[in-house]
């Protein structure tokens, strides 16, 4: 053991710096959690602080809005999810298809310009077209004769979710293609060579050849991005939402702002954020195993 | 490793090592600014706790500070949030040396007590605040951590200009209709029909009847109307009786008569259909269009969208605010006395390494010679003096100052509108700020503007309103601290947020659905536990009448 250690010295030594950074920075704010199961206040040391238990995790699981909240962020998380995966795997398996290079690179270069853009800005956008004062959006549909009169988007709160999952795909389903774009690149090409001459056309060959062969890196990135379920985001529900929507635009970061931060209350806070924590990682080995079942790669 | 290696190894860490030495030199000489006389500035950093633009790099009244004070201003002006933002300095526990006030900051332990500091290092603060200094300790242990920005007023107090609450109607519809004065709520929404009827757009856009806001904190212009329509004055988020009894209101009758009323609005296609998803921006730039004609605000809150009107020459559509009632047996109470803004302006935080100093740099800035520049800026440049020693400005320089950006750069008004002030005037008799100067506020007034004043018979907008009362010992009710994490916060944030919730859906209801949707609103309300509420207001009322009256 030592002696391998020693015959590995240099990889020790180079790994040195990231555990560190690691521990210091990953490891370490965990002692903050302590925070949870007390009544927090920054003005007293530590030996000050009153311990009250499991008190703040018991007021988020009997407070209706927190479940609300607990709901709103899955079902985004899971909308976004979906959204982002499919479209950006059928994205690229079309952009694939398109033989001329210049249209190809162009279509690329256009799709994920939008990835670059701050959600700040993003919302500004969204919001703009879906104005009902001359918003792009209720024009086309009022002169395409589909509604009457314009639909005030952002006030509806059935909407919101479709809305949110629809600025992502718009903001990033050029980004999340390009992963893919570069492993159906190595595919070996004489695959297709071979389905072609057993007859298959271009959409058998998408199907059978394409898809198959960028199976691994899709599901990895499921598990990975498992990891992030809990995390439908903070800035678009809070740029985006308003009184009339919040049943379903406030998500986990937003109600840890407001009644956490917003009021000062530390402890209640960081017991929401430690929840959040715990069923990330429930998922995401839920995820690992679920994948392990299927014979896949895994990531754990 | 070979010896060579070695040594080479040595010789290129030694290289790194004095580099980085000779350029943390550098640095360091170059934060080391000095005075004409060669003394050392010294670097302050502020928080402001408002969103403003930062003054441009040679703004011309810093650089007189830093020339004769020897102090270079480092000012982070609010972006976003407020809470967020100190949420995180709190929990990251980094604090600028000066800090904008808020009661979080207390509980936090990050701001220390100052009344010992002014007590023997600042003579004008402490003749400033002399007769407020009990009413500035904090309820709950007795010590004074800000320095209030406004409402300490000295020599007489003159109000030309008026930046409460009021509804606001644009100059150009009472023009039109005549110089009506409407009184209750019904002759104002008459005006605006009448109005909105005879010119469905403005600069060929949508004409907007009525608009509202109710975005991050800035909900009193959603929220506060019922209680002023009822002779009230602005006491936050509850009405007080005459014993000084604090209730909850909106919930109440006199709130839903308000919201049926803009019920009765959104159904004619009058109000704004944006205003509940609009955020504050939006809702500024919506107002610098001209479109808007009424609204119900405090003006110093859409002040930023006004301005541009003011530049563009749009006199028509800038606002004169009224003090509307539900009927005329009601006396309106918008007007009040100047009270001290407590829990506002600037606190010192722990972090400071020389509170010594700041303090005697507050306390210098409140001598009338730096107030004077703040205010009027420099004589001869900004302002003239006249044979009988008034202040006055030329019509060039009342020009300058309409223009924001040219505000940028020739004004402090970033650190001036944060930072502790006098009010009121001068000892040679100049009122402080020329818009409270009689003779240059009237002046100044635009040629639509003396038409509209001489219409009514008045000389100020303030002559609008009826005279201020004393004001109650308590006043005002918005001002008490309801402390961090409190049951009090908790049921403070559930109240507004069942309001922002219901009010827009029953405002935006169908005439036969309005019922309906108040009903459950008020059932919603009752499950909040607004008692906490309600008690701690009520017992730090009794608390301020118990402390604050003079005995």
């Amino acid at each position: 053991m030592l002696k391998r250690l020693r015959g590995q010295r240099q990889l020790m030594f180079m790994s040195l710096p990231i555990v560190a950074y690691i521990l210091v920075f990953s490891y370490y704010p965990i002692w903050g959690w302590v925070m949870a199961f007390q009544n927090y206040s920054p003005a007293k040391s530590f030996t000050q602080q009153e311990w009250v238990g499991l008190k703040h995790f018991k007021f988020l699981l009997t407070d209706d809005a927190f479940l609300n909240v607990l709901r709103n962020t899955i079902a985004m998380s899971v909308i976004n999810m979906v959204l982002g995966f499919a479209t950006a795997i059928i994205f690229a398996i079309l952009l694939n298809e398109i033989k001329h290079k210049f249209y190809k690179r162009t279509i690329q270069t256009i799709s994920y310009l939008p990835h670059f853009l701050s959600w700040i800005i993003v919302t500004g956008i969204v919001a703009s077209s879906l104005s009902v004062d001359g918003g792009i959006v209720n024009v086309v549909l009022m002169k395409l004769n589909i509604i009457q009169e314009p639909i005030m988007w952002l006030s509806v709160p059935e909407y919101f979710w479709g809305i949110v999952g629809a600025s992502h795909v718009w903001k990033e389903v050029g980004w999340n293609a390009i992963i893919y774009l570069a492993a159906i690149t190595s595919i070996d090409p004489s695959l297709y060579e071979a389905a072609e001459i057993d007859g298959a056309n271009r959409y058998k060959k998408m199907l059978y050849v394409t898809l198959p062969g960028i199976k691994s890196i899709v599901i990895i990135l499921l598990i990975m991005n498992m990891g992030w379920i809990l995390e439908a985001g903070f800035e678009v529900q809070y740029l985006l939402g308003n009184g009339v929507v919040v049943d379903w635009s406030q998500t986990i970061d937003i109600f840890v702002l407001k009644y956490g931060l917003q009021i000062g209350n530390y402890s209640l806070a960081t017991a929401a954020g430690i929840f959040k924590t715990v069923v990330s990682i429930t998922l995401i080995f839920a995820a690992n195993s679920i994948s392990k079942r299927l014979g896949e790669d895994r990531l754990i | 490793m070979g010896g060579l290696k070695k040594k080479k190894l040595w010789g290129s860490v030694s290289l790194v090592l004095a580099l980085s030495l000779a350029l943390a030199g550098c640095s360091g000489d170059n934060e080391k600014a000095t005075t004409k006389d060669g003394k050392e500035v010294l670097n302050i950093t502020a928080f402001i706790g408002t969103p403003n633009q930062a003054p441009a790099k040679d703004n011309r009244i810093y650089k007189k500070i830093q020339d004769e004070l020897g102090v270079n201003l480092e000012m982070e002006f609010l972006v976003g949030d407020l809470q967020q933002k100190l949420g995180v300095m709190i929990a990251g526990g980094d604090f600028p040396d000066l800090i904008t006030a808020d009661t979080k900051l207390v509980s936090a332990g990050a701001v220390i007590p100052l009344e010992d500091l002014i007590e023997e290092h600042a003579p004008n603060l402490k003749k400033h605040f002399g007769k407020d200094w009990n009413r500035m300790k904090d309820s709950s242990d007795g010590h004074i951590y800000w320095l209030p920005n406004y409402g300490v007023y000295t020599g007489e107090f003159i109000s030309n200009y008026y930046s409460g609450p009021a509804f606001w109607i644009q100059k150009s519809i009472l023009k039109d209709a005549g110089y009506p004065t409407p009184k209750t709520l019904d002759d104002f929404t008459k005006l605006i029909r009448d109005y909105a009827a005879k010119n469905p757009t403005i600069d060929g856009q949508p004409t907007i009847g009525f608009t509202t806001l109710a975005s991050d904190w800035r909900t009193f212009p959603l929220l506060n109307p019922p209680e002023h329509l009822t002779g009230h004055p602005n006491d936050g988020g509850v009405v007080v009786d005459d014993n000084g009894v604090a209730t909850v209101f909106a919930d109440k009758d006199i709130s839903k008569r308000y919201y049926k009323e803009l019920n009765n609005l959104y159904n004619e296609g009058l109000l704004d259909k944006e205003a509940f998803v609009q955020n504050y921006d939006q809702y500024l730039a919506k107002i610098s269009s001209g479109r808007v004609l009424s609204m119900f605000d405090q003006h110093w809150n859409f002040q930023a969208g006004e301005d541009p009107l003011v530049a563009q020459g749009k006199i028509g559509q800038t606002y004169v605010g009224f003090p509307l009632v539900y009927d005329t047996s009601i006396t309106d109470h918008y007007l009040d006395r100047p009270v001290i803004n407590l829990n506002n302006g600037f606190g010192i935080s722990k972090d400071a390494e020389d509170p010594v100093a700041l303090i005697k740099f507050l306390d210098k800035l409140m001598d009338e010679k730096y107030q004077k520049l703040l205010s009027w800026g420099e004589e001869g440049v900004d302002y003239q003096v006249n044979e009988e020693g008034r202040f006055y400005r030329t019509p060039e320089q009342r020009k300058e100052q309409d223009d924001p950006a040219w505000r940028l750069v020739n004004k402090a008004e970033g650190f001036y509108a944060a930072a502790p002030k006098l009010e009121g005037t001068f000892e040679d008799g100049n009122a402080i700020g020329a818009i409270n100067q009689p003779e240059e506020f009237y002046d100044n007034l635009k040629p639509e503007d003396k038409e509209l004043l001489d219409a009514y018979g008045f000389k100020t907008w303030s002559d609008f309103f009826s005279p201020a009362p004393e004001n109650p010992v308590y006043y005002p009710a918005w001002q008490v601290d309801l402390k961090e994490g409190s049951d009090a916060a908790v049921a403070n944030k559930q109240m507004t947020d069942t309001s922002l919730k219901f009010l827009p859906k029953a405002i935006m209801s169908k005439p036969n659905e309005f019922d309906n949707i108040w009903t459950e609103y008020v059932d919603a309300y009752k499950k909040i536990d607004i008692k906490s509420y309600e008690d701690r207001i009520n017992e730090q009322l009794k608390w301020r009448i118990e402390n604050w009256s003079v005995k």
